[in-house]
């Protein structure tokens, strides 16, 4: 389907099938750590976040390129999880910016898009990095708009797809980790699989290479057609009047010695309702049928063969549903001046909140979580290491801190951007401070003083980052060598700041290793927050050595009761 | 014009620089059990820590009452005609010990004219400005002289000090400004002050006490910022401590006279705790 404009109906599927395909490929991503840590979530966070993109879209009924962007942008912007989500609901952003006020696209104005896409993530990033997904959004927009000169839609994304996997490849080039580590940017990689997806659904005949699912064959595990085009028949529903109402999915392992033919199959089984769609394969049918009474139908199906994955839905209630929300979202938007992407909050009309401040922090385990209760944090989201929040949580968070002034601690480098995200939505004063770890977020807590103004805190709370080391231990998910130190996978290894300086095969042992490294003439006082990986006996006997060994230093030993780094130290 | 100075025992003035400088000390009360001991008088301030170690509830204190004030005032106004009272004590935010003062002052306007001073600190952050008042007294400076000295030695002190635990001025009733920084499951140590109204402030909050005293040290000489002071450690049941810490001050500070180390006295104690440790200072 070679066209000149790209239809709202077309950048609905292109945005399903960029979703899906990334979804395929997850682990790929998340395995593109340069770290061999096992907390490599690239992702894992890309697909929630583009994914949620694809969820705020399904509730919407729009059909123009504008609202339909529009709509998924924000969907993004609120699913924003981890640094990679940010950077992506940025360049969706501003990509729906390039079409506001089209109802379709020609291939001109669809590679602007792309190219305000890649204007407004760079702004959102305080310091770009060439080898990152910027740089493939980047050249992979540029070469879009230079075919869009002379090009179909469907051209100017494969242009955009062929750009970005050449970009991709490059990344080792421009950051010099990636290539010591032999891996692409994970980031980038992700987009160029949502890139991908794009061109499967305005291209009719491409091939990738195959995505390892673990399909049991081509018609259960080729969901991705049956779904879109379920998909496209329930928009073409007459939605005022539903004559068959009962969506009907299941599939029929068809009887080795019955014959089956599926012209027969799909006339008769089709004169129990419509919209009906029949995939076979050898031994598997799948099918999929608005019907009045599916019932009748299954009974029908099981002449073939055994009933498999029924799936019966009520299509009266569901659209009685869909119309509640629209209502209700028609009537919001009716009452905001615009629809701009900057009010989505919440909590737009002002009221008094109900104390001057309340300060939210990122932690993983409960020890943790204690701790930074009892320096007067109020409000946790757990999180961190294996999780990391969206925006929506901090604005949940925010909202429910119910402050005039609200501070937020992210303690994780690849959450630092979503907090900020958050707190440039929100309604109140927000500051962000770029807490990168758990000792960090320590140290600026004491930073703290509610008699002093936001921006006062905000300052001496930042400053306060640099008054502490961060000592982390892990385990290594897989072999590699970095900074001439080599690791094996189920080694541990101690990461001082952000470099790995230690590795071995006991978790204590490194520990100390590792705070060998860390403590310095200065330095006054060591804290060990273990994890629940850690025995009390063996804990028992390092907190002994430490005394020993770190006579003139104040020690600290807290539980902390977080999953896969059994140490997290602070020097200071 | 005889002109004589005058504070209570929560200045901390070792006795025999008292005697020798002349200072008039009104004992404030500390209440152990049932037992009711004169500040300094009947009760050391060794005694008292032994007192306190062992006491299962903690002591109670009050200040000097009136009358204790009117016997000091006329007895000096028995010494010769037309004398002249400097009194100068403990911060009115933490005692109504100077309300007293002024009580009992006008109690005895026909006897001695008393001037009464509110120091707004505590300790030999107060004793050290009494001292200096003392001396200037004695080598002849006139009252007027002598007040302005007082104010102006006030407006240019600084104490910082940093307590084992806040248990004892919280249960206290004086932990004032510091008390958000109670409860924290880490060790804790807010480095406190003096705030201009004469209230327990925390300055900052630092873990552990090596810090909080490496920070005092620090603090301390953002404050003095070079220029000449005097300055004294302060501790309580802590003498080596006071002593590395007088050693560590000494170093960095441009001091005019040697370092006064002394023990923190039993009412103030009461708040403060064992282990308190205080950098006081003021600039000439």
């Amino acid at each position: 389907m070679r066209s000149n404009t790209l239809t709202g109906q077309a950048l609905r599927q292109m945005y399903k099938a960029g979703a899906e395909r990334l979804t395929q490929h997850v682990k790929k991503v998340d395995a593109l750590n340069v770290f061999p840590v096992p907390d490599g979530d690239t992702g894992t966070n890309m697909n929630l976040t583009f994914t949620s993109g694809v969820t705020e879209l399904e509730k919407s009924q729009e059909k123009t390129v504008e609202k339909i962007s529009a709509i998924f942008s924000r969907g993004l912007l609120m699913g924003a999880r981890g640094n990679s989500g940010v950077i992506l609901s940025q360049l969706f952003r501003g990509f729906a910016k390039g079409l506001s006020g089209v109802s379709e696209a020609d291939s001109y104005r669809l590679a602007e898009a792309f190219q305000q896409g890649v204007e407004m993530a760079y702004k959102a990033v305080m310091k770009p990095v060439e080898g990152t997904i910027l740089t493939v959004a980047r050249e992979a927009a540029a070469a879009a708009r230079k075919a869009a000169r002379s090009c179909s839609v469907e051209d100017v994304i494969e242009t955009l797809v062929e750009a970005a996997r050449q970009a991709l490849a490059n990344t080792p080039n421009q950051l010099p980790v990636l290539k010591e580590v032999g891996v692409v940017d994970s980031g980038g990689q992700g987009l160029v699989y949502i890139y991908e997806g794009f061109l499967s659904a305005v291209k009719a005949d491409v091939t990738f290479d195959k995505p390892e699912m673990e399909a049991e064959s081509v018609v259960a595990g080729g969901t991705s057609l049956f779904g879109e085009a379920h998909e496209e028949m329930h928009h073409v529903i007459d939605q005022t009047n539903i004559q068959y109402g009962y969506c009907t999915e299941f599939m029929v392992h068809l009887k080795p010695d019955t014959p089956f033919l599926q012209q027969e199959f799909q006339e008769r089984i089709g004169s129990y309702g419509d919209s009906l769609l029949v995939v076979a394969d050898d031994d598997l049918v799948k099918v999929h049928i608005h019907a009045e009474e599916p019932g009748d139908v299954l009974s029908f199906a099981h002449r073939y063969g055994a009933l498999d994955r029924i799936k019966i839905e009520n299509m009266r209630l569901q659209h009685e549903e869909v119309l509640r929300r629209q209502e209700t979202k028609q009537i919001a938007q009716a009452q905001k001046p615009d629809d701009d992407l900057e009010r989505v909050s919440a909590s737009s009309e002002p009221k008094k909140a109900s104390k001057l401040y309340a300060i939210i922090s990122v932690a993983s385990g409960k020890g943790i979580a204690k701790i930074f209760r009892s320096l007067g944090v109020q409000i946790i989201i757990e999180g961190g290491q294996t999780m990391n929040p969206s925006t929506e949580q901090f604005m949940h968070a925010i909202e429910e801190a119910d402050a005039e002034r609200v501070i937020i601690l992210p303690n994780n480098k690849n959450i630092v951007m979503a907090a900020q995200q958050a707190a440039d939505l929100a309604g109140v004063q927000v500051a962000v401070i770029p807490s990168t770890s758990i000792p960090q977020g320590m140290s600026s807590l004491l930073a703290f003083s509610a008699d002093e103004q936001l921006e006062t805190n905000r300052e001496r709370m930042s400053e306060a980052l640099g008054y502490v080391k961060t000592g982390l231990v892990t385990y290594a998910v897989r072999d590699t060598t970095l900074n001439e130190i080599v690791i094996k996978e189920g080694d541990f290894i101690g990461i001082f700041d952000s470099n790995i300086v230690v590795s071995g095969r006991d978790p204590y042992e490194t520990a100390l290793r590792l705070i060998t490294e860390m403590v310095g003439e200065e330095d006054e006082l060591i804290t060990l927050i273990y994890g629940t990986d850690v025995k009390g006996e063996d804990m028992k006997e390092l907190e002994k050595r430490l005394a020993s060994l770190y006579d003139a230093y104040e020690v600290e030993v807290h539980d902390g009761g977080q999953s896969l780094y059994p140490f997290i130290i602070a020097v200071e | 014009m005889k002109l004589y100075i005058v504070t209570d025992s929560t200045a901390d003035i070792p006795k025999e620089l008292a005697a020798e400088l002349d200072i008039h000390i009104v004992p404030l009360k500390v209440h152990i059990g049932d037992m009711t001991y004169l500040d300094g008088v009947t009760l050391s301030t060794g005694e008292f820590y032994e007192k306190l170690a062992q006491a299962d509830k903690l002591p109670r204190t009050s200040q000097p009452s009136p009358a204790d004030f009117v016997d000091v005032y006329e007895s000096l106004a028995a010494r010769e005609e037309d004398g002249e009272v400097i009194s100068i004590h403990l911060s009115s935010a933490l005692s109504g010990t100077y309300q007293t003062a002024n009580l009992a002052k006008d109690m005895v306007r026909e006897k001695i004219n008393v001037h009464a001073i509110d120091s707004r600190t505590a300790s030999y952050a107060l004793g050290a400005i009494v001292v200096a008042v003392a001396r200037a007294a004695r080598v002849g400076n006139g009252l007027q002289y002598c007040l302005d000295l007082t104010q102006r030695l006030i407006a240019n002190h600084k104490a910082f000090f940093v307590m084992d635990t806040l248990m004892y001025l919280q249960k206290g009733g004086r932990i004032g400004k510091a008390s958000a920084v109670l409860g924290s499951l880490l060790n804790v140590k807010p480095i406190l002050t003096f705030d201009e109204a004469g209230e327990v402030a925390a300055v900052e909050k630092v873990r552990g006490k090596k810090k909080a005293v490496g920070r005092i040290v620090d603090l301390i000489n953002e404050y003095a910022a070079g220029e000449p002071v005097v300055a004294s450690v302060v501790h309580a049941t802590s003498h080596e401590e006071a002593e590395a810490l007088k050693v560590r001050v000494a170093e960095t500070l441009n001091i005019t006279e040697d370092i006064v180390v002394t023990e923190l006295g039993p009412v103030i104690g009461t708040y403060g705790g064992p282990g308190l440790l205080a950098v006081m200072l003021y600039k000439v």
